[in-house]
């Protein structure tokens, strides 16, 4: 129950990009078209779920015996880079469409803070191991939630009626604003 | 500071063993000409033409997606024609030619 809990915080409470505000660049390049979003989504859960579990093990079999934890951010990257590297090999083999759908936002999955934040999230907040791998599904799948709905609602605008000076990425801002609205929105119910 | 050092190495090494195995398995045949064609692009990788660097621009002039060397702001004029020369004569993999202009 515990870990449920922990999941919905992390996920929709605590949600990384209405309310953290992390991974914003994604949530803005990927997201005019609602099926390249969720593929967007998908190639981030994968990457910020087997990251957490290995810099989590990284950390507290590794750098922490040796006492040289002040390694933890070079070698989250270095973790991080690698498995991108390999994201972006697998999709270049079986899909290359996805491949060249998603263009320069695959490789930038590297620098999603997300990814980052939630490897230092899992050592600074003292989760344990079940903890941090509940967190490294928790906060990716709140944001392909997010990616998806917010594709949808663009796709939707796309065909709506828009005053000529909020077309394009004007309202789109608007709507993630009105989108971090109702999130806080949920903090209020949970 | 050693053991930091050793340690970021091991860790390094072993992903990149990694990496290096899977690039086996997942090897993409790409056609040579993108190659050739980065080959004499400036590699500026500025953006210029539009696409997402210079790779982006050469399999774009492969497939035919654009059709003029001239859309790199960077390329000299014989480099242009160099290539323009090259993808006018060197077929494909499927025995097609590309027409582009310089
Ligand atoms: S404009 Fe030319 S140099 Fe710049 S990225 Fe494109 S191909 Fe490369």
């Amino acid at each position: 129950m515990e870990l449920f809990g922990l999941f919905i915080s992390l996920a929709l409470v605590n949600n990384v990009v209405l309310n953290r505000f992390l991974a914003v660049c994604p949530l803005l390049g990927v997201s005019k078209n609602s099926k390249n979003a969720l593929n967007m989504g998908y190639a981030v859960t994968f990457v910020i779920f087997i990251a957490s579990i290995i810099t989590y093990l990284l950390y507290h079999q590794v750098l922490k015996p040796l006492k040289i934890t002040y390694m933890d951010l070079i070698t989250f990257i270095l973790v991080i880079a690698s498995l991108v590297q390999f994201v972006e090999m697998f999709l270049k083999k079986t899909s290359p469409e996805i491949y060249k759908a998603m263009g320069v936002y695959l490789p930038l999955i590297t620098t999603n803070c997300a990814v980052l934040g939630v490897a230092l999230d899992n050592i600074s907040s003292k989760y344990n191991f079940v903890e941090a791998m509940v967190a490294g599904l928790a906060v990716p799948i709140g944001f392909t939630l997010v990616i998806y709905i917010f594709a949808t609602i663009r796709e939707r605008l796309e065909i709506a009626d828009v005053p000529a000076a909020f077309k394009g990425a004007p309202i789109a801002l608007i709507t993630a604003g009105i989108m971090a609205f109702a999130m806080a929105g949920i903090a209020g119910i949970v | 500071m050693i053991q930091a050092v050793l340690s970021l190495a091991i860790i390094g090494g072993i992903l990149g063993a990694i990496l290096g195995i899977s690039d086996m398995y997942l090897k993409v045949e790409n056609d040579p000409r993108v190659d050739q064609v980065m080959g004499m692009l400036p590699n500026a990788n500025c953006g210029g033409c539009g696409f997402p660097g210079c790779a982006g621009f050469a399999s774009a002039l492969v497939e035919g997606e654009v059709s003029k060397v001239g859309t790199c702001v960077v390329c000299s004029a014989d480099k242009k024609t160099e290539i323009a020369e090259y993808l006018n004569s060197t077929p494909g993999p499927d025995g097609t030619t590309v027409k582009v202009t310089a």
